[in-house]
Parts: structure tokens; C-alpha cells; sequence
């Protein structure tokens, strides 16, 4: 017990302190994380709305194809874009394993199903009346358009939140591709694990203690936005 | 009697293959108040989709003052915008109930002072002044109502569709609306009401269309219903 008393005291002084490594690794985290849920978010958000609104042959089975990939474990993941970006892969003289752009692939992929999805169901969501509603009130192609927009707009950002949540907390992939590498590619994930091991305790659980703050704020915005109690 | 605004002319309009609509003719009295009647089911909805131009994915023509409604002789969005729709189930957007009272305006790019103020005078019209800043999800389905209303006379419409909206009003209101229908005939507009109040159809209307199984089975000033 003394151990764990111990090891909370010496990582809450890491946080009050803001103690430069952990700064490091918590700004790497947080830049990776942005990025990679901006780019998904780019891609993913479209290409939800299309999947709702547009009928396709195939559609069904995309549809399948979608929900398995929720569940895609990073691991798997990051072996696959490993096989891609290390040196003997189709990409390997980009030169991008063990680097930020090496995750920021891996974290985009690993999310944009998430994106795709939730951005999915926050369309098919809305009301069918509400395009009825919006023609008779005299709305152009494009203003119906930003009207379902508007109207799915708590789904929309709540799938993007719930992308960033799932790449700040996976270690798999940064792991495979960013090597974990100080000061460069050493998110908070990674360095719980390795810092762990190594026995600086109080350092792992300092960064535990972060990770687990940004996930309360994360689910608390998400619940805020899914509840349907703000408008 | 009055000139014909609107005009459904052989107007098919199949679902999953079956006809659910098959009018040979229906018309629509200027500055009257007409009335779409007939079980449910009998495709009143589906006709004052079509009339209101919401609905353009039909068989047939529908004609404004004498002219096919096509692209080539009209407008099709701002000939929209001369119509306005009540719905039997008012979807109304998320935010405030001034801004769904408003959305018309904005959606014709109207100055924001111009409609601030005309959404102030239809709410006190209506009687909804201390509604206006609550929001959407917490009207009653009477004050979702009456806020569908507004939002659809804010653009002073030529035609006004209604569609059964004595559903959630209570009394009091219903009889409001009614008076407020017939004044808005006397400043000329023409509605075309889908209902089944008794009391509506024998006091106010003065054109009636029966429907039946997709099919007009009466239409004019003096149909006989078998009540």
C-alpha cells in the first residue's frame, strides 16, 4: 500500500510540477491524435453521409464490411500498415515507419470506419420529415443539404470525439509504426507500457492519470452531445 | 364561382408497383376553401404532396393558373415558395421556436431586422409571444403546432396546404385556427384542408374532393356525403 501511496504522490508532483518529459509525451499524443482525427474527419464524414443518402449495389454488404471493421483490433492493424511502410514494403522508400506520419496513417485507418459509421447513423437519424419540411418551406438543394447537416450535427461531432478518443487510448499501433521512439514518436500509451516495465511507476501512472482525465472529458462531451438534452 | 389557382390533371403515381394514386382531375378554387376528404388511406397526403409540389416524382401534370408546372414555364423553387404546408406531424429543427418561425425568411435570404420583426408579429398574432425563445424539444404537441403554423404563414403564402392539423390542438386552438383560416380567406389566400372534422366540412367548406382508394369519387361546390 505504502508502494502505491508512494507512487501517486511522485506522479500527481510529475503533473503539478509539469514535468518536461511528461509535457513531451502528452503534446506528442495530443498532436498525433488531432491530426489523425482531422484527417479522418475529412474523409470520413463525406463518405458517411454519402453511404446514408446515396443507394448503391453493395451497399448492404459495405454496410457489413463497416461494422466489422469497428472492432478491428490495432495490432492487426499496425502489422498491416507495418507490411506496407517498413523498408521492404510497396511504400517503404517513403521512409515512413517510425515516424509521426508512419501513426498518423495507422491511427487514420484504425478510426475512419469508427467515423464512417457513427457519421452513418447520426444521418440516418434524422427524421424523414425533415426533408419534406425543409422543400415545403422553400429550401434550395443546398440549404437542405446544410439543414441535415445542422440537424445531425451532435451525431457528427460525436463520432468525430469518439474517433479522437479511440487514437489517443490505442497502443497497438503506435507501438508498431512509431517505435516508441523518445522525444519523437512516444505517445502516452506507449510510454505507460514501456516506463512501466522499466519501473519508473509513478511516471506511468502520471500519464495514466492524464489518459484517463482526457477520456472523461471526452465521454462527458460526448454524452453532452448525445444526450438530446441541448439543442 | 372562383377562378382555378391549381390543377391536377391524370396524375398517376405508383408504390412498390400498385397505384396509389389515380386522379383524373382535381381543382383548386382561388381565395377558397377547399377541402380534401376521404378514409384513410385514400391518398389525401400523397395528393397535397404532389399539389404542393412537394412531391415531383409522379405521372401526370399539375397545372398553376392554367399552365403545366414544368421547368420550362416556371420557376419550380420559387413557385414553391408562393406555397406553404402545415403538417399533420410538424417536424420542427433544432434551436429555438423563433428560429424555426424565422427559417422561411432566412431560407429567401431575407434581412435579419425584417425578420426579427415579422416573427414578433405573427408569434403576438398567435398568441405564441412567450414561446418564441423556449426550445423545439420542449414544446407540448399543441404549441409544436402552433409554431408549425407560424412558420408557415410567415411568408404570407398564396396557397396554404393543411393537413389534418386539428390532431394535437385542443379545442380552444382549433376553433382559433378555424376563424384564423377564414380570415386568411378573406384576405384572399386559398387553402386546400385535409380533415375529418364533421363540423370543419359542413361550416367552412365550400369546395370538397372526396377521395377513394386513389380515386376522386366526388368533386365541386355541392357533393353529396353520405354522413
Amino acid at each position: 500500500m505504502e508502494y502505491i501511496i508512494q507512487a501517486l504522490k511522485g506522479a500527481f508532483n510529475l503533473i503539478i510540477t509539469l514535468d518536461p518529459e511528461v509535457r513531451t509525451v502528452v503534446s506528442t499524443s495530443l498532436q498525433l491524435s488531432i491530426t489523425s482525427t482531422f484527417i479522418a474527419a475529412i474523409i470520413g464524414t463525406p463518405i458517411g453521409i454519402l453511404i446514408t443518402k446515396v443507394d448503391f449495389k453493395g451497399k448492404h454488404f459495405l454496410n457489413t464490411i463497416l461494422n466489422t471493421l469497428l472492432s478491428l483490433p490495432t495490432v492487426v492493424l499496425g502489422l498491416l500498415v507495418f507490411s506496407f511502410i517498413s523498408r521492404r514494403g510497396i511504400m517503404g522508400e517513403w521512409g515512413m515507419l517510425f515516424t509521426m506520419r508512419g501513426i498518423i496513417i495507422g491511427q487514420v485507418l484504425l478510426i475512419l470506419p469508427i467515423i464512417i459509421a457513427l457519421v452513418r447513423n447520426a444521418i440516418h437519424d434524422v427524421d424523414e420529415k425533415m426533408y419534406k419540411t425543409a422543400i415545403s418551406l422553400g429550401a434550395t438543394g443546398t440549404q437542405q443539404f446544410r439543414l441535415l447537416l445542422s440537424e445531425a450535427r451532435y451525431g457528427i461531432i460525436g463520432a468525430l470525439v469518439t474517433g479522437f478518443g479511440r487514437v489517443i487510448g490505442e497502443v497497438g499501433v503506435s507501438m508498431m509504426l512509431g517505435g516508441n521512439i523518445k522525444g519523437y514518436t512516444r505517445t502516452i500509451t506507449t510510454a505507460i507500457a514501456m516506463e512501466t516495465n522499466k519501473g519508473r511507476f509513478s511516471f506511468g501512472l502520471a500519464l495514466g492519470i492524464i489518459l484517463l482525465s482526457i477520456s472523461f472529458i471526452i465521454n462527458y462531451i460526448i454524452y453532452y452531445f448525445q444526450s438530446g438534452e441541448i439543442q | 364561382m372562383n377562378d382555378i389557382i391549381l390543377e391536377a390533371k391524370n396524375v398517376r403515381k405508383k408504390y412498390d408497383k400498385e397505384h396509389i394514386l389515380n386522379i383524373d382531375n382535381v381543382k383548386i378554387y382561388k381565395s377558397s376553401f377547399n377541402f380534401l376528404i376521404g378514409p384513410n388511406g385514400s391518398g389525401k397526403t400523397t395528393l397535397l404532396n404532389i399539389l404542393s409540389l412537394v412531391d415531383t416524382d409522379f405521372k401526370g401534370e399539375v397545372l398553376y393558373k392554367g399552365q403545366p408546372v414544368t421547368k420550362e414555364n416556371f420557376n419550380i423553387l420559387n413557385l414553391r415558395r408562393h406555397f406553404s404546408v402545415i403538417w399533420q406531424n410538424p417536424y420542427l429543427f433544432k434551436g429555438t421556436v423563433a428560429s424555426n418561425i424565422a427559417l422561411p425568411l432566412k431560407l429567401r435570404n431575407v434581412k435579419e431586422k425584417k425578420i426579427n420583426k415579422k416573427v414578433r408579429n405573427i408569434a403576438k398574432q398567435l398568441d405564441i409571444e412567450h414561446l418564441l425563445e423556449k426550445k423545439s424539444n420542449e414544446l407540448s404537441g399543441g404549441e409544436m403546432q402552433k409554431t408549425s403554423i407560424a412558420r408557415s404563414l410567415i411568408t404570407n403564402p398564396e396557397i396554404l396546404f393543411v393537413d389534418e392539423p386539428n390532431i394535437s390542438l385542443d379545442y380552444e386552438s382549433t376553433r382559433y385556427f378555424n376563424n384564423l383560416f377564414l380570415e386568411l380567406i378573406e384576405e384572399g389566400i386559398t387553402i386546400l384542408l385535409i380533415t375529418h372534422d364533421l363540423y370543419q366540412i359542413e361550416n367552412f367548406a365550400e369546395y370538397i374532393t372526396v377521395l377513394n382508394d386513389g380515386k376522386v369519387e366526388q368533386s365541386g361546390a355541392d357533393v353529396n356525403l353520405d354522413f
